[in-house]
Parts: structure tokens; C-alpha cells; sequence
């Protein structure tokens, strides 16, 4: 068994790949030497929570659960030859789950390419998160700009939380600056009732909800965004490009032509070709891009592997979604979303349970909620 | 058989003598599967040290108490009708016939109240897993007279051994085993998966804190003090 990617769905699939049989040879390829949650990192990001408890580290995967981590970074993927290339050697495979998460988009958007280096998105775990975090720290004062594409994106609650959290910080602090909140989409995407109603009560002062405006052009050294609702100057910018599933999936050949995300079967997650599963942000599901999803995809994969091993076959199952978003500093929201499967368009349907009012006691869920997972992932 | 499987077989037999003849016998059969795990024997007791009795055990009211372990919490509810056995059947094939409820009414039950999906569990601070009675719903799910972790909304029914309704756990929760004795009620046992090596391995800090080290928070109890929940968390979380 071969993982590429240790995020929330690698790491979740080459645990229960062993938990469940522990005769396996389970290897885990990740180029970064330590786990990142991006789950509550804009609790990071706002001053809410240090960086330590975001961070696990892979080698407790190797000591407890007998996977071996490849500290590495995957070159190639030969699907004919059924090996993975990485910097150190050739490794085969018999199954293989590709984790490997999200590129930013800068070949079809390559305006965007100069701000990542300046204005990092953070919206990969580790040192963009490290980075925007030290330009909030430096922050005075001015004009705050944050950028939000159209879907499908990494986590859709993640940059309405941030705004607000950033808004939320600047009152805290009492610092003299404004918000220009540019999205891409004409409304929040996921809880919009109750982002807005945070947007209204609690920032209407220092931020400005701009909707439908879409980047067309950043000049990082006149720190300039161009939309079609016009230019805005900033201070401090969170730009967020458009995303598509990681370069190695297209050079692997799993991505046609146009494709930016990886076709798997809904039910099993596996690609077109037989015992090669792409699972988390980079395939196209019925589930949105989060680590909740990752993680879920992970157990029904390992599960799915482990069954066809038995000459079995899994029973199909639909997975829920539960996502939070702080609002403020102590108070959060959050929606559950359930998936049924209609036969006669082929097609998920999904129920939103929404609760948008915002309560503290939502915002410790959600602390719960996060250290559920990462128990599962690292305990 | 050696010392711990003579002592394990004792410890069953002295629980299924107290249940119905069929109940004992499918007890048995659920530990030949190693559903059924027998420890001391416990009372349970009221905050000032006096047996619990049926009546205090009001209906509805979510109560805490730990046992096995001194810090494996576990709610006791007075269901309020009579609990009937249930086969429970496990995803992995496995299965045990949960016993029902205890007390004249047979609505008596008691369960681990360690989330079987990522073991959130009530502390002094926090309880994120609790009960809803039936005049009080969830806002979420809309479901009443259920036990349901507020994480990742996993919902069991403390009616039917704790199976799952809803979200994401594999398993019910853990039942444990009750037995009535001139109106004392004893805990005798936990009849399940128990979650108890994931509890202890994933909270061995917060556990060295609360109970000075990680074997004190092992220790087995002879004693369970009974309370009500909301007195022995500040925060209560429901949802």
C-alpha cells in the first residue's frame, strides 16, 4: 500500500488501512516533516491559538501504528509501471491513495503568481500560514484587502471566517484600518445568513462586503488589486488564487485535458484506473474541499481496500459533512450537510442542517470538533 | 485456564446469575466474542456515600458516576418505561444481546459516556456528549430522548444498547452492566466496544492533571458516586 500526501485523508487512510489489518505493508509518502492542520489555522492566523497544537508529528504513525513514513518528495507516478518515484528511489505499489491536495491555479491565472510570494494565500498547511501570520503581527494600520475565488476551493467557510476574524482582531486591537472584502461568489457559500449577519452587527465599521467582484490583475510592488468593481490599494492583503488538484495528478495522466480535478467514482473514489484511489481536495466528489471530508474519504477508502483484500466488497455509504466557522473571537456557527443519492439523475443531493446563529458554545464544538479529528489522526 | 480467565469467568457467572436464565446464556455467548468484560463490582452511591436507590433516579435526568476506571465517565438514565434486551449486531460481524433496563420498571441504563466516533467525554468543564429527553430535542438533529456528541453530531439510542442513529461512529456506545440487589444497584461490568485504550492513550495529559498520574486515573472502583451532570460540569454544550 502506497500513500501519497499526509494531510487529513493520507494520514486517516494509511491508519486504518493498518488498524484494520495489520499484516499490511502500509508506506506514507510526505514531503513535509511535520503535520499541519489547516483546520483552525485561521484561529492562528487571528491570534487565537498558538501554532503547536495545529502540529503533529509523523513519526508517531511509525512508532504506534507501524506505517512507514517516507520523509520524501513524489516526482512521478507510473501507473503502468505501478511505482512511485520520489527523490530517494522507485517504490511499487499493489494499491495506491493519492492525497496530495491542492495546487494554486497559476497556469490559468498566472497574474496571481507574483502574490503568493508576497501575499501568501495560507490556504496550504505550513509556512504561508507562517508568513501571512508574521504580516498581520507587522500590520499598523490601512487598508486590509482579502480575495475570495469561486468554487470549487479549498474549505468554503475558511476565507469568510478569516475576514471576520481579521475584523474581529483589528476592533480587539483597536487598530485604524478598513477591510475590503472582494469575493468572487454573490453571497458566503456556505452559512451565508449567518456570515453576514456577523458582517452587519459586528463590522459594518471597519469592513466592506464587496460581492460578484473578480480579480483581474495584482501588482504586488504597487500593492494593487484590480477587479471588476474596481482597484483597491492595500496595506496587508490575503489574496486567495483559484485552485486545482496538485500538478502530480496531471502529470501522473489522471487529469484530461481541462480538467483541474481528478474524476473518481463517487461511491469508491477510485480513479479510472483499478486500485488507484485519489481521495481528499484533489478529487471531484460530491463532498466539499475540507479536511473533515478528507478524513471521511480516508476511513471508506482503507475500509473499501481492506474489504477487496477479503474478496469483499463494501457496502455503499454516504458520507456527512459538518463544518464551523468562527465569527467572532468567541462565538461560532456551523452546518451539517447530509448526502442522498438520486438514482434517476445521478446525482448527490445534499440537505443543509444550518445553525446561524452564533453562540460560544458553537465556537467550543468546534474546538472539540478539531481535536476529535486530530485524536483519530495522531492518538 | 489461567488465573485471569478463571477470575473473568467468575465475574460473569456472578453477573449473569442475577439476570434472566436467556440473557445468561447469550451473555456467555457476546463474551466468547469478547463483548463482555467483567470488573469489580461497584455501588453506586449518592454524593453523601448512601446507596442510590430507584427513586433517586429521577426520570429523564442525565446522571454521571465513572466506573471502571476512577476517571471513565458513564451516564446512568431512568428511561422512564420498560427497556427491552436487544441483539446488537456490529459492522465487523460481531455482536452481543444488550441486556436492557434494571429496577422495578426495568428502565434503568447506564452507558460509557465516551463517544465511540473520537471520544469526546464530559469533563469538569466541557460535556459535549449528553442525553436529551424527550421534552427537550436536539435544535439539530431534532431528536429526543437520545444521547448525542455535539462534535460530530453522532447520535445513539440509550433505548436500544446505545446503537447509532446517526453520524459518524462505527459502533454504540459501551453499555454497562447494571444489577439490582435489595434495591442497591451494583455496576458489574461493561458489555460492548469500550473505548478505553483510545480514552487512555489520547488524554494522558488532561488525565495526569485531574488525577495526578496516569495509574490513579486507572485504578478500578468499588464505588461509583452518582451525580447530576449539570453539577458536575460547568458547561454544559448542547445542540
Amino acid at each position: 500500500m502506497v500513500v501519497v500526501g499526509g494531510g487529513y485523508g493520507g494520514v486517516t487512510v494509511a491508519k486504518y488501512l493498518k488498524k484494520e489489518n495489520p499484516n499490511l505493508d502500509v508506506v506514507l509518502i510526505e514531503e513535509r516533516p511535520f503535520f499541519m492542520s489547516c483546520p483552525m489555522s485561521n484561529h492562528f492566523l487571528a491570534g487565537l491559538m498558538e501554532l503547536t497544537p495545529l502540529c503533529f508529528s509523523y513519526n508517531v504513525l511509525e512508532v504506534k501504528h507501524g506505517i512507514r513514513v517516507l520523509n520524501d518528495k513524489v516526482l512521478g507516478v507510473e501507473l503502468d509501471k505501478k511505482v512511485v518515484r520520489t527523490s530517494s528511489g522507485y517504490i511499487s505499489y499493489d494499491y495506491l491513495v493519492l492525497s496530495p491536495g491542492i495546487d494554486y491555479d497559476v497556469e490559468d491565472y498566472p497574474f496571481y503568481r507574483d502574490s503568493l510570494v508576497y501575499n501568501p494565500p495560507a490556504f496550504r498547511p505550513g509556512s504561508e500560514h507562517i508568513y501571512l501570520k508574521k504580516l498581520i503581527e507587522d500590520f499598523e494600520g490601512g487598508d486590509i484587502v482579502i480575495t475570495v475565488p469561486s468554487p470549487p476551493y479549498r474549505c468554503p467557510p475558511a476565507p469568510y471566517e478569516r475576514a471576520a476574524l481579521l475584523a474581529s482582531m483589528i476592533k480587539r486591537n483597536k487598530i485604524k484600518a478598513h477591510i475590503y472584502f472582494i469575493d468572487a461568489n454573490e453571497r458566503p457559500l456556505i452559512n451565508s445568513e449567518g456570515f453576514l449577519s456577523a458582517y452587519h452587527d459586528l463590522y459594518k465599521d471597519v469592513a466592506t462586503y464587496i460581492t460578484s467582484a473578480h480579480v483581474r490583475d495584482i501588482d504586488v510592488h504597487k500593492k494593487l488589486v484590480k477587479t471588476s468593481h474596481g482597484d483597491f490599494k492595500y496595506d496587508l492583503a490575503n489574496i486567495i488564487p483559484p485552485m486545482r488538484a496538485n500538478k502530480l495528478l496531471q502529470d501522473a495522466g489522471l487529469l484530461k485535458k481541462g480538467q483541474k480535478w481528478v474524476e473518481v467514482n463517487p461511491f469508491t473514489f477510485e480513479t479510472s484506473v483499478k486500485n488507484v484511489f485519489v481521495i481528499g481536495d484533489a478529487s471531484q466528489s460530491y463532498l466539499p474541499k475540507s479536511g473533515y471530508a478528507a478524513h471521511s474519504e480516508g476511513k471508506l477508502v482503507a475500509k473499501i481496500i481492506n474489504a477487496r483484500l477479503k474478496g469483499k466488497e463494501v457496502k455503499e455509504e454516504y458520507m456527512q459533512m459538518i463544518c464551523y466557522a468562527m465569527v467572532s473571537d468567541k462565538e461560532a456557527i456551523m452546518t451539517e450537510t447530509a448526502f442522498r443519492y438520486d438514482a434517476v439523475s445521478k446525482r448527490f443531493i445534499p440537505t443543509h442542517r444550518e445553525d446561524n446563529q452564533r453562540k460560544e458554545g458553537t465556537a467550543k464544538r468546534y474546538e472539540e470538533w478539531a481535536r476529535g479529528l486530530w485524536r483519530d489522526l495522531f492518538g | 485456564m489461567d488465573r485471569r480467565d478463571f477470575i473473568k469467568t467468575c465475574g460473569t457467572v456472578a453477573v449473569a446469575s442475577m439476570l434472566d436464565a436467556s440473557i445468561f446464556s447469550n451473555l456467555l455467548a457476546s463474551q466468547q466474542d469478547g463483548m463482555l468484560k467483567t470488573y469489580k463490582k461497584a455501588l453506586l452511591v449518592k454524593e453523601d456515600g448512601s446507596p442510590i436507590k430507584e427513586g433517586d433516579i429521577k426520570p429523564h435526568n442525565n446522571y454521571i458516576f465513572f466506573y471502571p476506571f476512577a476517571s471513565t465517565p458513564c451516564y446512568l438514565l431512568n428511561l422512564d418505561q420498560e427497556i427491552k434486551p436487544v441483539e446488537i449486531k456490529l459492522k465487523d460481524g460481531l455482536g452481543y444481546l444488550w441486556p436492557g433496563g434494571v429496577g422495578s420498571k426495568k428502565s434503568i441504563v447506564a452507558y460509557s459516556a465516551i463517544c465511540a466516533h473520537q471520544w469526546s467525554y464530559p469533563t469538569k468543564d466541557y460535556s459535549f456528549i449528553n442525553y436529551y429527553p424527550p421534552d427537550k430535542p436536539s435544535e439539530t438533529t431534532k431528536k429526543a430522548g437520545i444521547i448525542q456528541c455535539c462534535a460530530h453530531l453522532g447520535v445513539y439510542d440509550p433505548k436500544e444498547g446505545a446503537k447509532v442513529l446517526d453520524g459518524p461512529p462505527e459502533v454504540p456506545l459501551a453499555s454497562i452492566v447494571l444489577q439490582e440487589e435489595n434495591g442497591q444497584f451494583y455496576a458489574v461490568g461493561v458489555l460492548g466496544k469500550d473505548q478505553f485504550d483510545q480514552f487512555f492513550d489520547n488524554y494522558k495529559a488532561d488525565l495526569r492533571q485531574q488525577y495526578g498520574s496516569t495509574a490513579k486515573a486507572k485504578e478500578l472502583v468499588e464505588k461509583c458516586i452518582v451525580m447530576e451532570v449539570d453539577k458536575y460540569v460547568k458547561s454544559v454544550i448542547r445542540c
